[in-house]
């Protein structure tokens, strides 16, 4: 038995714990601390509304070529319509004064979505189309709410179309994007 | 000479950084969270006030390709230059829609459509009317995508 196996580990300075080195981790916590406060924004309730209006060129009649043509075929829905007419009426002071929903008047917007959410529901699948014809007199917070809450109901597409000359012109096919 | 008050019989003292590091971190983790890139749209601006929408839901991600129209209470588009009239927008859409079909044609692209977004920040106040008419007019020179930039808000 040689001497150095007897004698006992010596453990080097007992009364020292570990140090932990924290002092670069902190500075590594600071960097990304600036970094994040210097990029930060503060939350916006800005958001968009998607139209996807198709460019009027397409949709203008062709010349005519003097012969008559029939009408492409158009599928024809059978079961249930989806093609909805939504008429907004304003006062002199640009508020919304009447609201119908075809031939039916409808109380609010909030309840035009109810319905309208309903009706899509209903639809089981196939696509919702609303024709919105509001005066041009309405003010603009009120057009974005209904088309807001038409969109947010379902609908496909919305077409804002000129209540003036309804049967005429159709400017704005505003599919909107979901 | 003075002892260093740090100094104590020999041993030195630790600043106990651990409750700094926590802190720290929990800042971090919060403004990780907050963190938004690129989500504001361009064009803000004090002239005009946007409308709100309850019902609208969060946008989603924007094209790169953008053209901001702010409309003001009047109805007239706000430019850099300054406001013009219906009259004057006409020409000037005519011309940025122009620009974008040369743009296209250049590229070997579709020119039926130009695919710029057209970003329309008009005034809760101004008439819908005058945005249709904006509306109509971008669509006669080209332009189909729009986004309405609005508010979300509480149902009033």
């Amino acid at each position: 038995m040689s001497p150095a196996m007897g004698k006992p580990k010596v453990r080097n300075k007992p009364d020292e714990g570990v140090q932990f080195p924290v002092t670069p981790m902190l500075d590594m916590a600071f960097q990304l601390l600036a970094f994040f406060v210097l990029t930060f924004q503060s939350p916006s309730l800005e958001t968009h509304i998607d139209l996807d209006l198709p460019a009027t060129p397409l949709a203008l009649p062709g010349e005519s070529q003097g012969a008559a043509r029939p009408f492409p075929a158009r599928r024809v829905d059978t079961d249930l319509e989806n093609d909805l007419f939504v008429r907004a009426e304003a006062n002199e002071l640009g508020d919304l004064k009447g609201l119908r929903l075809g031939e039916l008047a409808v109380p609010n917007i909030p309840t035009l979505g109810d319905r309208l959410q309903r009706y899509v529901q209903i639809l089981e699948g196939r696509p919702l189309r609303v024709r919105l014809a509001a005066d041009d007199t309405l003010r603009y917070e009120e057009a974005t709410r209904l088309i807001a809450a038409i969109s947010a109901a379902g609908a496909t597409t919305i077409r804002l179309t000129n209540p003036a000359s309804e049967l005429q012109v159709e400017p704005a096919a505003a599919k909107t994007i979901p | 000479m003075p002892r260093r008050p740090w100094i104590r019989g020999g041993e030195s003292f630790t600043l106990n950084l651990t409750p700094l590091l926590d802190v720290v971190l929990q800042l971090i983790t919060f403004f990780m969270m907050l963190i938004h890139f690129g989500s504001k749209l361009e064009g803000a601006t004090k002239d005009i006030r946007l409308p709100v929408a309850p019902a609208a839901l969060p946008g989603k991600d924007l094209s790169l390709d953008r053209l901001v129209v702010t409309i003001d209470r009047q109805g007239r588009l706000l430019l850099s230059s300054g406001a013009i009239e219906a009259d004057a927008a006409d020409a000037w859409w005519s011309e940025q829609g122009k620009r974008r079909v040369e743009g296209q044609e250049t590229l070997g692209g579709p020119t039926e459509e130009i695919p710029t977004l057209v970003i329309i920040r008009a005034d809760k106040d101004v008439p819908y009317g005058k945005v249709r008419k904006t509306l109509s007019a971008a669509q006669e020179r080209g332009f189909a995508h729009f986004t309405l930039v609005v508010l979300r808000g509480p149902e009033r």
